[in-house]
C-alpha cells in the first residue's frame, strides 16, 4: 500500500510538472501577443514625451529581445523557483503575491466553508422531505441564487446593508490607520469580510445545495439504505451515519473543482468590494501588461488546483474504500 | 429515440415546462422584438433618468443618456442569446471532437488529449477569459471565442467517458467486424448516443456563457457597438442609488434567462434519465 | 464733564467685550491641529515621484512629501515656497531665487542650493516627461552660495516661472539621488523630501500612510496628524466611501458623473471646483491627418458641425464641462482668444459640406465609415465616444467604436498610428507652449510616445507661429502669437476641441482650507485641517 501510494504520488507529480510547464508556455506566448506592453503603460501614465524614454524602459525590462529568448529566460527562472520582478511595482512577484495571499485565503476559506456547510445542511433538509413545500422553497432559492449575476448581488447588498442600514463597511479589508489590539483587529477584518464572503458564498451555496440534494436522493433510494431502515436504525443514524458518507463524494469533488475557479470568480467580488486579493491583482496586472506578475499568479493558482485535485483523490479513497488509487 | 415519448416525460416536470416557456419568451423577444418595437437603443430619445412607467412611450424608462431602456433590453436579449448559443456551440464542437478522439482511440492519443484538457481546466477560467478578450480586443467574435476556449473541457470529459463505455458495446463491435470505417463509427454510431448528456450540459453552459458575458461587459470588456444586458448593468452602476432600475431591470432579465435555461436543462436530464431507468 | 457713573462703566465694558468677542468670531475659526485625512488616490500609481512622471495620482501624492521652489495662488500668481524671493531679468534669460534657510529634508539633511542645481540639471532636464522640452533652454543652475540659485537660459523661457510647484518640479535631496538612475531610485516609492508629510509605509493595493513632518519649515504646520492615501480602484466603491464618511476627499471626478450631483447635495459633502486651473483639461477629437478620409478640410469641418458640445456636456458630463471654442481653455485668460472660426452645431451644414466633398449618402444612408477610439481609462471618455458616434450617424457617418485597454490604446494611436478618430482628454497646463504646442508641432511627431502629436499634423506656418511663441519674452507680443495660433488651429482643424472639462473635487465638509491656494488637491496640504 505504501509503495502504491508512493508510485502514485511520483507519477502525479511528474504529470503536474508537465502541466505547469505547458501552462507557463501557453500564457507567456499569449501575453506576448497582446498589443502594447508595460513600457507603453508606464509611458502613457507618466505622460512621457519621447521615444527614448520608452525605449529605455523596454531595454530595462528585457522586452527588446526576441520572444524565444525571453521565453527561455522565463522558463529557466521558473525552474529555479524564481517568479521574477513585477514590471510595474518593481518588487519580487513572489513577495507581492504573498502580501495578497492571506486576504485571498481568508475570503476563499470563509466563502467556501459557508457554502459547503450551508449547502450540505440545506441539501440534506430538502432531500429528507422531497417534493414538499420545504424542498420547493429551498430549490427555488438555490436556483435564484445561482442565476443571479454575482456583481449585481454584491452591489445590491452594499446598497442595502451599507448605504441604507449602515451596518457593514462598504469595502476594503480593515479600517486604515487605526491602532488596534489583535482581537479588535481580527473583529474589524471579520466585519469587512462579511459582505464579500456572503456574496460569493450565496452563489456557490446554490450549487452545493442542489448537488447535495440530488446526491442524497440517489443514495437514499439505494439498497443499502433500505437495508439499514429495515434493520430498524433510527432515521438520524441512517441519514448522517450511512447516507451522508456516500452522498458527500460528489460534493468533495466539486469543492476541489471550485477551489480552482474561486480565484477567477472572486475577481468581480474583489473589484466591487475593493478586497485586496489575488483576483484583483491579476485583473489589474492584465491591463498593466505586468506579464511577470500575471504569469506568477496564474502559475501559482494552477499549482493550487493540481494540489487540491490530488488531495481530493486521496480523500476519496478514505471516504469510499471501493475506490482504489489508479 | 421517440420524440413524443421524450416530450411526455418532460411534461411531467412542471418547473421544466415553465422554464421552457420563459426561455421561449426570451427567444421571441430577441428575434421578433426588434421588428415590432423599432426604437434604436442608442438613440438619445428623451430626457435622462425617466422612471419606468412615468411616460407610456417609454415603458421601462430611460438611462443616463436618455436612451430607451426597453429597446436596450430587447437588443440585449438578442446579444445575450447570440453569444450564449454560439459560444456553447463552438465549445461543444471542440469538446466533442476532442472527447470523441480520446475516448475512441485511447492509448497515447487519449493521454495527450487529456493532458491538453487538463491544462485548460487548471488555468483559472474567468481570468483566462479576461486575458483573451483583453489581448484580442473586445468584440462579439473575440468574446464568443474566449468563452468557447475556456468552456470545452467538461464536454470533452463527458464525451470521452461516454465513448469509453459505448466503445465496448456489442453494436460497435459488430460494426468493426463488418468493416465499417472508423469515422463512420465515430460520427454515425457512437456520437448520436452521447447526445443526451451533452444537450443537458449544453443548456447549462448557455446559461453560464450568458453570465460570463454579463460579467465581462460589466467590467468594461464587452463589445462597444452592441447593447448587452451586462453593459446596461455596468452603465447603471454609476447611478445605483437614484436610478437603481437601470441595473435591476437587465439584472432581472439575466436572472430569468439563466433560470429558465437551468430548468430546461434539469427537465431534459430527468426526461432522458427516466428512459435509462426504464430499460 | 460729568464723571462716568459705575453703571456706565459696566455698560461700556460690556459693549467692548461683545464687540471684541464678535470680532474674534468674525475672524473665522482657528485651524484645528490634529486628525487624520483619508485621501483617495486613483488609480494606484507605480511610484510617488513627480520628477519623473506627470501621471495624475503621482501629481497628487508627490506634493505632500516634497516642496517646489514656488507655489501658486488661485490666479496662478507665484508665491514663495522653498524660494523666499525671486527676480527675473528683463530679457527673461536669468532667474535668481533666494532660498529659504533652515529647511531640512525628512532624514535631517539641510536643504541648500546644491539640491536645486542637482534636481534641475540631473533629474528634471533629463528624465521629467515635460522637463526635457520645458527646460530645454536651461543651460545651467548657478549656485554662488548655499541659499541662492540662478537659472541661466540660452533663450527666453517665459513659461518656466509657472511650473515650479511641488507637483511639477519637486526639489529632490541630492544626497539620496546623486549617482543613481532617478527613475529607479527606491526613494521614488518611499519619498524623502522637505514636504509637510513624512512617508511611513505603502501597502500595495490598499493605502499609503504619511505622518506630520514635525520639523516642517512652516512652523505650526501641517495641521493634520496623519494623511492616508486610500487606494480604491472602483468608482462606485469610492462613492460609497465618501457617502459613509470612510473617505474624506478625492478628485478629479472621483465618482461616476451621475452620482456627483447627488453626493454634492448630501449635508456632509461638498463639490469643490477650484484648484484645477493648473491642469485645465480639455476634451479633443483628434483626426488622423495621415488618413485620406480627412484630406479635405470640408470633411473635418463637417464633423465639427455634426457634434453638439453643449448636449455632450449636459448628457455625459452632467454639466461638469462646457463647450470649447478652441484648443486653449477660456479659463487661461492670459492666452485665450475668442476670435476664431466657429463651428456651431448644425447637422444640415455638416451634410451640405459632406455633399460638397463628394461623399453622398449611399446604401443605408451611409456616406463614410470611420473607426472611433476613445481613451479607455476613463468611463466618461467612453460615454463621450458613444455620444459622438450617435451624432455622426445622424449625418451619415458610420463610426464604429473599437474597444481596447490602455496599453493597446497607447500603442495603436501613438506608435502604430492605426486610427481615424481619437477621442481623449489632455491637460492644457498653465502655459500652451507646454500643453498645446505638443499636439500641433511637426517636430513633436514621435512614434512610441503617448500624448505627442498623434494626428501627424505638419504645417510650416503652424510651426513658425509655435516656435516664435515659445521664445517670445514680451507678454503682449506672445499673446498676439497665441491669438494667431488659435485662429489658424481652428481653421485647419486637425483636432476638433469639444469641451473644456471642469474638474471637481468631492470633499467631506470637515476638510477645511483646501482651496486656499491655487492648486487644490495638488497642493502640499500644509494648510489643510479637519474638524471634529
Amino acid at each position: 500500500m505504501r509503495l502504491q501510494l508512493g508510485r502514485f504520488l511520483v507519477r502525479r507529480l511528474a504529470q503536474a510538472v508537465l502541466t505547469v510547464v505547458c501552462i507557463a508556455i501557453l500564457n507567456f506566448l499569449l501575453l506576448h501577443l497582446a498589443p502594447g506592453d508595460v513600457a507603453d503603460v508606464l509611458a502613457g501614465e507618466a505622460g512621457a514625451a519621447d521615444a527614448r524614454y520608452v525605449a529605455e524602459l523596454r531595454e530595462k525590462f528585457g522586452l527588446d529581445q526576441s520572444i524565444a529568448v525571453q521565453l527561455g529566460r522565463y522558463l529557466w527562472s521558473i525552474g529555479r523557483l524564481d517568479l521574477g520582478q513585477s514590471l510595474r511595482y518593481q518588487m519580487p512577484v513572489f513577495r507581492l503575491i504573498l502580501q495578497r495571499l492571506s486576504p485571498t485565503l481568508l475570503l476563499m476559506v470563509a466563502s467556501l466553508a459557508t457554502a459547503f456547510v450551508g449547502g450540505l445542511v440545506l441539501g440534506v433538509t430538502a432531500s429528507r422531505r422531497a417534493r414538499s413545500m420545504v424542498d420547493n422553497v429551498i430549490s427555488v432559492l438555490a436556483l435564484l441564487a445561482y442565476a443571479t449575476p454575482l456583481f449585481w448581488l454584491g452591489l445590491m447588498l452594499i446598497v442595502l446593508l451599507t448605504l441604507k442600514l449602515g451596518l457593514l463597511p462598504a469595502g476594503g479589508m480593515y479600517t486604515i490607520g487605526a491602532t488596534q489590539t489583535p482581537v479588535a483587529h481580527a473583529l474589524d477584518v471579520l466585519r469587512h469580510l462579511i459582505l464579500p464572503a456572503t456574496t460569493l458564498a450565496l452563489f456557490y451555496m446554490a450549487t452545493y445545495t442542489r448537488l447535495m440534494r440530488a446526491s442524497m436522493l440517489e443514495v437514499l433510494g439505494s439498497d443499502f439504505v433500505r437495508t439499514a431502515h429495515a434493520k430498524g436504525l433510527s432515521e438520524w443514524r441512517v441519514l448522517y451515519g450511512h447516507a451522508l458518507r456516500n452522498a458527500i463524494l460528489p460534493m468533495v469533488t466539486l469543492l476541489g473543482v471550485q477551489v480552482g475557479s474561486l480565484l477567477g470568480g472572486a475577481v468581480v467580488v474583489e473589484v466591487v468590494f475593493a478586497w485586496p486579493g489575488l483576483g484583483r491583482l491579476a485583473f489589474e496586472a492584465i491591463f498593466q501588461r505586468d506579464i511577470n506578475l500575471l504569469l506568477g499568479i496564474l502559475l501559482l493558482s494552477s499549482c493550487l488546483v493540481i494540489v487540491v485535485n490530488l488531495a481530493v483523490d486521496l480523500l476519496y479513497t478514505r471516504l469510499d474504500p471501493r475506490i482504489v488509487l489508479d | 429515440m421517440p420524440r413524443r415519448d421524450l416530450w411526455q416525460r418532460y411534461r411531467k416536470n412542471r418547473a421544466a415546462v415553465l422554464g421552457l416557456g420563459v426561455f421561449g419568451a426570451v427567444a421571441a423577444t430577441a428575434i421578433l422584438g426588434p421588428l415590432f418595437y423599432r426604437r434604436d437603443p442608442w438613440a438619445f430619445a428623451t430626457r435622462p433618468f425617466l422612471w419606468p412607467g412615468s411616460r407610456p412611450e417609454f415603458p421601462l424608462g430611460s438611462d443616463a443618456m436618455g436612451r430607451d431602456v426597453l429597446a436596450g433590453v430587447i437588443h440585449g436579449a438578442w446579444v445575450s442569446l447570440l453569444i450564449g448559443l454560439t459560444a456553447t456551440a463552438a465549445s461543444v464542437g471542440i469538446g466533442m471532437t476532442i472527447g470523441a478522439f480520446a475516448g475512441y482511440f485511447r492509448g497515447w492519443a487519449d493521454d495527450a488529449l487529456m493532458r491538453f484538457t487538463e491544462v485548460f481546466q487548471t488555468i483559472p477560467n474567468f481570468i483566462f477569459v479576461i486575458v483573451l478578450v483583453a489581448i484580442f480586443k473586445p468584440s462579439i467574435r473575440t468574446i464568443v471565442l474566449a468563452i468557447a476556449i475556456v468552456s470545452w473541457p467538461p464536454i470533452a470529459r463527458l464525451v470521452r467517458a461516454e465513448f469509453l463505455t459505448l466503445r465496448q458495446r456489442e453494436f460497435v463491435q459488430a460494426c468493426i467486424v463488418l468493416g465499417m470505417s472508423e469515422s463512420r463509427i465515430i460520427w454515425r454510431q457512437i456520437l448520436p448516443n452521447c447526445l443526451a448528456p451533452v444537450i443537458v450540459l449544453g443548456s447549462i453552459m448557455v446559461a453560464t456563457a450568458i453570465l460570463v458575458e454579463a460579467g465581462l461587459a460589466f467590467l468594461g470588456l464587452g463589445d462597444p457597438n452592441v447593447v448587452s444586458w451586462g453593459k446596461m448593468i455596468g452603465d447603471g452602476r454609476g447611478s445605483l442609488r437614484t436610478a437603481w432600475y437601470l441595473s435591476a431591470i437587465p439584472g432581472m432579465a439575466i436572472l430569468l434567462t439563466v433560470l429558465s435555461l437551468n430548468l430546461v436543462g434539469e427537465g431534459l436530464n430527468d426526461a432522458f434519465n427516466s428512459r435509462l431507468d426504464r430499460r | 464733564m460729568r464723571s462716568l457713573r459705575p453703571v456706565h462703566i459696566r455698560l461700556v465694558v460690556m459693549i467692548v467685550a461683545v464687540v471684541a468677542l464678535s470680532a474674534i468670531g468674525f475672524a473665522g475659526a482657528q485651524p484645528r491641529r490634529g486628525g487624520t485625512l483619508n485621501f483617495i488616490l486613483k488609480p494606484e500609481p507605480p511610484h510617488l515621484q513627480g520628477a519623473v512622471s506627470t501621471a495624475d495620482p503621482v501629481w497628487q501624492a508627490t506634493s505632500k512629501f516634497h516642496n517646489g521652489l514656488l507655489n501658486y495662488d488661485p490666479n496662478l500668481n507665484p508665491v514663495p515656497e522653498l524660494a523666499e524671493s525671486w527676480q527675473v531679468s528683463p530679457d527673461n534669460r536669468t532667474m535668481t531665487f533666494k532660498l529659504r534657510r533652515g529647511v531640512k529634508f525628512h532624514d535631517g539633511h539641510d536643504f541648500t542650493s546644491a539640491d536645486v542645481k542637482f534636481t534641475m540639471e540631473e533629474v528634471i532636464k533629463k528624465f521629467h516627461p515635460r522637463g526635457r522640452t520645458v527646460f530645454a533652454k536651461l543651460d545651467e543652475v548657478q549656485t554662488p552660495d548655499r541659499y541662492t540659485a540662478i537659472f541661466k537660459f540660452s533663450a527666453p523661457s517665459p513659461y518656466v516661472i509657472f511650473v515650479l510647484n511641488a507637483s511639477e518640479t519637486p526639489i529632490l535631496p541630492k544626497h539620496v539621488y546623486a549617482g543613481s538612475d532617478p527613475r529607479n531610485n527606491p526613494a521614488n516609492s518611499a519619498p524623502i523630501g522637505t514636504g509637510p508629510f513624512r512617508f511611513v509605509k505603502w501597502e500595495k493595493g490598499q493605502f499609503i500612510l504619511a505622518e506630520r513632518n514635525e520639523k516642517y519649515w512652516d512652523a505650526g504646520k501641517p495641521y493634520l496628524d496623519k494623511l492616508i492615501f486610500r487606494i480604491v480602484p472602483d468608482a462606485s466603491a469610492r462613492a460609497v466611501g465618501l457617502e459613509s464618511g470612510d473617505l474624506d476627499l478625492g478628485g478629479p471626478w472621483p465618482v461616476p458623473m451621475a452620482d456627483q450631483a447627488r453626493l454634492g447635495d448630501l449635508p456632509h459633502l461638498a463639490l469643490e471646483p477650484r484648484g484645477y486651473t493648473m491642469v485645465s483639461s480639455m476634451l479633443y477629437l483628434e483626426l488622423n491627418m495621415r488618413d485620406s478620409a480627412f484630406k479635405d478640410v470640408k470633411v473635418r469641418r463637417a464633423i465639427a458641425h455634426a457634434i453638439n458640445p453643449a448636449q455632450l456636456a449636459a448628457v455625459v458630463w452632467f454639466g461638469s464641462a462646457a463647450p470649447a471654442t478652441g484648443p486653449i481653455s477660456d479659463k487661461l485668460t492670459r492666452f485665450y482668444s475668442p476670435n476664431v472660426p466657429r463651428y456651431e452645431y448644425a447637422p444640415k451644414k455638416a451634410e451640405a459640406l459632406l455633399d460638397e466633398a463628394g461623399l453622398k449618402r449611399g446604401v443605408g444612408g451611409v456616406r463614410m465609415r470611420l473607426t472611433l477610439d476613445a481613451a479607455p481609462y476613463d468611463e466618461n471618455y467612453l460615454r463621450s465616444g458613444e455620444f459622438v458616434r450617435e451624432q455622426l450617424r445622424q449625418v451619415g457617418i458610420e463610426a464604429s467604436m473599437r474597444s481596447q485597454d490602455a496599453p493597446a490604446y497607447f500603442r495603436r494611436i501613438w506608435t502604430a498610428n492605426e486610427f481615424q478618430l481619437n477621442l481623449y482628454g489632455i491637460s492644457n497646463t498653465p502655459d500652451p507652449t507646454i500643453g498645446v504646442q505638443r499636439l500641433y508641432w511637426s517636430k513633436n511627431i514621435i512614434s512610441g510616445a503617448p500624448f505627442t502629436n498623434g494626428s501627424g499634423y505638419a504645417n510650416p506656418q503652424m510651426d513658425r507661429i509655435l516656435e516664435a511663441a515659445q521664445i517670445e519674452a514680451d507678454p503682449q507680443k506672445r499673446k498676439k502669437l497665441w491669438d494667431e495660433f488659435q485662429q489658424f488651429a481652428m481653421s485647419e482643424l486637425p483636432i476638433i476641441p469639444l469641451l473644456r472639462l471642469d474638474m471637481v473635487t468631492i470633499m467631506n465638509k470637515r476638510v477645511k482650507n483646501l482651496a486656499a491656494g491655487g492648486l487644490g488637491i495638488y497642493d502640499t496640504f500644509a494648510d489643510v485641517y479637519v474638524e471634529r
